[in-house]
């Protein structure tokens, strides 16, 4: 590991540079805010990759060994307790047993994250000279993308569960902020609120698991938590039940009694839902496409995202011995898995086929989690984010050379115009689809990281594990989907004749805020595309590296031979989830299964949108239940319309008018009023004024409350 | 300090302040200079009298020491009938004193320039009501508090009757007789206390053992005094009527400390004296709790009017409070006073950020407003710090009271917690709607053209309130700390009994 001021600058100098471009952005210009926070986050990246090719080649877990001392003490060698250093930096909160502090965990799987979100986001901020250039709020955005990173690296090295929310709810704002960057146009700013609310419901459920994790086991810290569930130690609960051994702890929950790891597992998951956009909490990630493009690949496709996947993993003590929550975990990862496929599949929005891509994405994640798999799902994120960042950052490549043109149907030809942008997206899909030679080390990075999920999710549905048949059936199909859309993107975009036959509607999505005022001066609006600048083809090299290689490098180390010395206890596997080993005894066909239905993928978009250009147009036009099914994302949000946001603000207008006003109001003071009047009307024809009124009516009424009290005491004394 | 009369000076600084003024302005009256100069010559020294006992109260809290147990600081004197003036503070009081002289000149800043007549009387209403607020939280003989409690009644009913809005007689007399209705029945239990155990002093009957009986009625008669001023559902609708007819000033006070004299009042009496009767009313506090939160929010979301929003969600948010304190345990009530404090700073604020907007453009309607951010950057910067305060971000102050009270909830109904956890939701819901509808999109009011960002003034008056939320997020322990020991002492009688 890094020494200790090496880590606190990686994660609080994003923080910081975020503070001074933000706040301090009259002083420092905006090209000062973009050298501050794209150099502190640069070095960070730098720092932290560094970090992790120590940790994983360089005898860094031997290393760590000494260097960290073992948190869980001298418990049972049996369990293996995480190889971790925690620098405390300040108490939190202190109410009896409620402990948090503000404190930088470090262990195998923060350092992963750490060089994914540094990594990336270092190579958006330098991308976004290039992108964001005639923006006149460059000092603000750049501000936004340095604060996301800051509250995702305190998300990833938190020790306790408030640390974790404060980074959880923190990457939510900076995305609501992002998201709605182009404050002035509604579309943004409906998308931004749509986020942050939907990620609430999600929070709804994180919270109340966290207040569940602490009343169970007194603590809101990771690792008395989680070592009491590896040791199945004896907890006594707070509160709601008797002391039990943790694995068979029963808790009442709404009326249930439920499993307290079941109860616990399930609502953490709620929150997991909410953050990686899955299936039910997904209806926001589609619509955070309103932001400007860097934002959609580092917040919406590499990083933000998989932090649902991350929280998973981290607790995976609590999953391994909650075999419902786990279930509900694989069910939800499968379903989204190939619902956002078939969505993907007939999107014409460049950057809305990409994002329902990784909600698919994500879905396999999960699902790998769920069934016991938690390095595979982790190799997955890592990967993913190289090559989803690379598609993203491609896309806006494209969108930018295409003046803002996000529509696919008006695209076309575009390779040769722009024949760096469009190799780099070739490497990225060709990652995505996970093309590679089985029993071989050739493949992109895809490859090594989804046929981890796949021949996993096979064993343990071998091995009986609840959904895993299921999650695999479904992780088969959705890879032929996914290469299809894939390809399609692919064929749509760049190949063909240029496409501009389809009239312009309202200007593309992804548009400059400051555009309408002063536009491209060098070249007309409907020029040929050009080539992107260096600084955004930069980062599209780097992570072509990535896309390529960062399966193959580091395959043994997450989910190979030297996985458990890799995570070094970070992630826990029950003596009898066996799934990782399994995957090397799986049936032959298994192995190939991937490779046969990318091929199938790549042949029928290849007739469908390559040799018969037109056909795919034909389908979308003839308008058939399944084609509308897809291209309306199954109706989702027309049905959380109709009830959801039309059922709450009926509420709300229910509870005011007839509520308060009629009911409460109309019975009480304004009711009191005109019974008063009308009574003093009938008893005298006085007419002193509403005091008088009111004062009547409270002398009454204490006299008569009085009365009662000293009747009451009276007869009891 | 030895024997100096600390808390007695610190609650009666404002008083003497107004009644010097009174003094002044009535031996200069006839000297010629016009009403407005007077009245800013009385707004200065009102000013300079409620920064004086902000530093009074400094000097208060520099003397409190926080591991001691019980009450401290204590004065005593004999008054009539054994009953005495008698004060005291413990970690709870102090930091609520401590929130009523910081907003007290707050508000009297944000008053100037912005309140033309009759700013002389303005300003003696703000003071006394300041004494009486100090007063309540620190009075420790029953009479003497209800007398605080009362009184302070008098300078609200006239500052929203006198210098409120167009409804504003019917909003002022709302308010007014809702709240007094309350407390006659605390009159009437006060009474009954004293008769029976001999004596008004808080400390005393702390410990006294009501029979169960008796403490049904008479923690019923507190309810009915704490419930409206809090307020709780059902009795909340006197407070969006005051709010929205109130001057900015006023609402900030009165969302800023009025409201906390509930939740004071129900640790500092329902639970102690009263612990049977609070345990047996505990499902019903739960309910009503749950229904503000939820109610209040989903209400929130339809307003129109920016104060009637804000005013809502207050509702909403002091259910946590209730929550917390009727949870029963350590991390609910720490929450619960917490909330109070984050509270007072950030609805505080939000009505002084309506009231900047109110003062330009002359109007509280949401649908007046729209684009403010194309104007009024560092206006709109603030509106999201508070936002986000508002909705319990953490990292701001608003989230650690959120999350303690419904872990505290949690432990005594999960039902409870979860119902409290919508609330998380549908205060994102509308807040965000409303920062939208008021600073994002273009500006399509012509009136807001030329508006002017935020001036000194309204930096002067927001920035302590920043300053408190953000240190308040990250190191909550400030608060913990000193409130500790109230805390455990407030449930002594449930627990250990």
């Amino acid at each position: 590991m890094l020494p200790d001021f090496a880590l606190l600058f990686i994660v609080l100098a994003p923080g910081l540079a975020a503070l001074i471009a933000g706040v301090f952005q009259k002083y420092v210009t905006d090209t000062g805010a973009m050298v501050i926070t794209t150099g502190t986050v640069g070095l960070a990246g730098i720092l932290s990759v560094i970090q992790l090719f120590m940790f994983a080649f360089g005898g860094g877990v031997a290393e760590a060994v000494h260097t960290a001392a073992p948190a869980a003490g001298d418990h049972g060698a049996a369990v293996v307790a995480p190889v971790q250093h925690i620098i405390t930096l300040l108490n939190w909160m202190d109410v009896g047993q409620f402990q948090a502090d503000w404190a930088l965990r470090v262990d195998a799987m923060s350092i992963v994250m750490m060089a994914v979100i540094t990594g990336v986001s270092g190579l958006v901020h330098l991308y976004s000279w290039g992108y964001m250039s005639e923006d006149p709020h460059r000092a603000r955005f750049f501000a936004y993308l340095s604060l996301f990173t800051f509250m995702m690296l305190m998300l990833v090295t938190a020790d306790n569960f408030i640390q974790l929310f404060f980074g959880w709810e923190g990457v939510g704002l900076a995305s609501y902020l992002l998201i709605g960057f182009w404050y002035t146009k509604a579309a943004p700013n409906s998308a931004a609120i749509k986020a942050f609310v939907t990620n609430r419901v999600g929070d709804f459920g994180l919270a109340l698991g966290i207040m569940g994790v602490f009343v169970v086991f007194g603590s809101v810290e990771f690792e008395p938590v989680l070592s009491a569930i590896r040791e199945n130690a004896t907890v006594t609960p707070l509160a709601l039940a008797e002391a039990a051994p943790i694995r068979e702890l029963i808790v009442p929950f709404l009326g249930l009694n439920v499993p307290a790891l079941e109860l616990i597992g399930v609502l953490l998951f709620i929150g997991a839902m909410g953050k990686s956009a899955q299936f039910f909490l997904h209806v926001w990630l589609p619509d955070a496409m309103e932001g400007p493009t860097p934002v959609s690949a580092l917040i919406h496709a590499a990083t933000m995202v998989t932090a649902g996947v991350y929280l998973v993993c981290l607790v995976s003590p609590i999953y391994e011995y909650a075999p419902f929550a786990a279930g509900m975990v694989t069910l939800i990862g499968a379903v989204t898995a190939l619902y956002a496929a078939t969505v993907g599949m007939a999107q014409n929005d460049i950057k809305r086929v990409i994002a329902y891509s990784t909600c698919s994405q994500l879905g396999y994640m999960f699902f790998a989690a769920g069934i016991g798999a938690y390095q595979a799902a982790m190799f997955h994120l890592f990967t993913h984010a190289f090559f989803k960042a690379l598609l993203f950052l491609g896309a806006g490549s494209v969108i930018h050379g295409m003046h803002h043109e996000q529509d696919m149907r008006r695209m076309g030809g575009v390779a040769k115009f722009m024949p760096l942008t469009y190799a780099a997206m070739m490497i990225g899909t060709i990652a995505i689809i996970g093309l590679g030679i089985p029993h071989t080390s050739f493949g992109f990075a895809g490859f090594f990281s989804k046929d981890a999920i796949i021949e996993t999710t096979f064993a343990a549905g071998s091995n009986g594990v609840s959904f895993g048949v299921l999650a695999f059936i479904f992780g088969i199909v959705a890879a032929l989907l996914t290469s299809f859309y894939s390809w399609r993107l692919i064929y749509m975009t760049f190949h063909g004749p240029r496409e501009d036959s389809i009239p312009a509607e309202a200007h593309g999505h992804d548009d400059h805020a400051a555009h309408d005022d002063h536009g491209h001066d060098d070249h007309g609006h409907h020029g040929d595309p050009h080539e992107s600048p260096l600084v955004m083809l930069i980062p599209l090299g780097l992570l072509s590296l990535g896309a390529i290689f960062a399966g193959f490098v580091f395959y043994d180390s997450f989910v190979g031979h030297h996985q458990a010395e890799f995570w070094a206890g970070a992630i826990y596997n029950a003596a009898d989830n066996t799934v990782l080993a399994d995957k090397y005894n799986v049936p032959e066909w298994v192995f190939w299964a991937p490779l046969f239905v990318t091929v199938t993928g790549f042949l029928i978009a290849t007739f469908t949108y390559f040799f018969n250009r037109g056909f795919g147009a034909k389908i979308a036009a003839s308008g058939g239940p399944l084609h509308s099914l897809f291209a309306n994302k199954w109706y989702f949000d027309e049905i959380y319309n109709a009830t959801f946001v039309k059922g709450t603000s009926w509420l709300g207008g229910f509870f005011w008018k007839t509520g308060d006003k009629r009911i409460i109001d109309g019975f009480g003071p304004d009711g009191v009023t005109s019974l008063v009047r009308w009574g003093s009307r009938r008893l005298s024809a006085m007419h002193t004024g509403y005091l008088y009124h009111y004062a009547f009516v409270i002398i009454l009424a204490a006299l008569v409350f009085g009365a009662v009290i000293f009747w009451r005491v009276g007869g009891a004394g | 300090m030895g024997n100096f009369p600390i808390l007695t000076a610190v609650t009666f600084l404002p008083l003497a302040g107004a009644l010097l003024i009174m003094l002044v302005q009535a031996a200069t009256g006839s000297n010629g200079q016009d009403e407005e100069t007077r009245g800013r010559q009385s707004l200065m020294a009102g000013l300079i009298f409620s920064a004086a006992t902000f530093v009074a109260s400094l000097v208060m809290l520099a003397s409190f020491e926080v591991d001691a147990p019980g009450y401290q600081l204590v004065e005593q004197v004999s008054w009539f009938a054994g009953i005495q003036y008698k004060l005291g503070i413990d970690g709870m009081s102090l930091l609520l004193i401590l929130l009523t002289t910081l907003l007290t000149p707050i508000s009297l800043i944000a008053s100037y320039g912005t309140v033309k007549h009759r700013l002389t009387e303005y300003t003696i209403a703000f003071l006394v009501l300041e004494t009486f607020m100090i007063g309540v939280f620190c009075a420790m003989d029953l009479v003497l508090f209800y007398v605080f409690f009362e009184a302070g009644l008098i300078p609200m009913f006239i500052i929203i009757g006198v210098w409120g809005g167009a409804d504003r007689i019917y909003a002022s007399f709302k308010f007014f007789l809702y709240t007094l209705l309350g407390s006659l029945f605390m009159l009437a239990a006060i009474v009954f206390m004293y008769l029976q155990a001999g004596t008004s002093d808080i400390m005393v009957l702390e410990t006294y053992a009501f029979a169960p009986e008796v403490q049904t009625w008479l923690w019923l008669a507190f309810f009915a005094s704490f419930a409206v001023k809090l307020p709780m559902w059902p009795v909340h609708t006197w407070l969006p009527d005051a709010h929205v007819q109130a001057p900015t000033a006023g609402s900030v006070i009165l969302a800023g400390v009025l409201l906390k004299m509930g939740g004071y009042g129900f640790l500092r009496f329902s639970l102690p004296m009263f612990p049977d009767a609070s345990e047996f009313f505990q499902p019903m506090m739960f309910a009503l709790s749950v229904i503000a939160i939820v109610y209040a929010s989903l209400v929130a979301f339809r307003q129109t009017d920016m104060k009637k929003l804000i005013a809502y969600s207050s509702v909403a948010h002091m259910g946590f409070v209730t929550l917390g304190i009727f949870s029963f345990t350590e991390v609910g009530v720490q929450g619960a006073i917490f909330q109070m404090i984050s509270h007072g700073l950030i609805s505080g604020a939000l009505f002084l950020i309506v009231g900047m907007v109110y003062d330009r453009v002359h109007t509280r309607e949401i649908a007046a407003y729209g684009g403010l951010v194309n104007k009024m950057p560092i206006y709109a910067a603030i509106f999201m710090l508070f936002t986000m305060a508002n909705v319990g971000l953490p990292g701001t102050s608003g989230f650690v009271g959120e999350i303690l009270t419904m872990t505290g909830a949690f432990q005594a109904s999960t039902w409870a917690a979860a119902g409290a956890a919508l609330g998380v939701i549908f205060s994102a819901v509308y807040m965000l709607t409303l920062y939208r509808r008021t600073v994002f999109g273009p500006v399509t009011n012509p009136a807001l053209e030329n508006i002017t960002d935020v001036g000194k003034k309204d930096l002067v008056t927001i920035v302590p309130l920043i300053i408190g939320t953000i240190l308040l997020g990250v190191t909550p322990n400030l608060v913990f700390d000193i409130t500790r020991e109230s805390s455990l002492r407030a449930l002594q009688m449930i627990t250990g009994g």
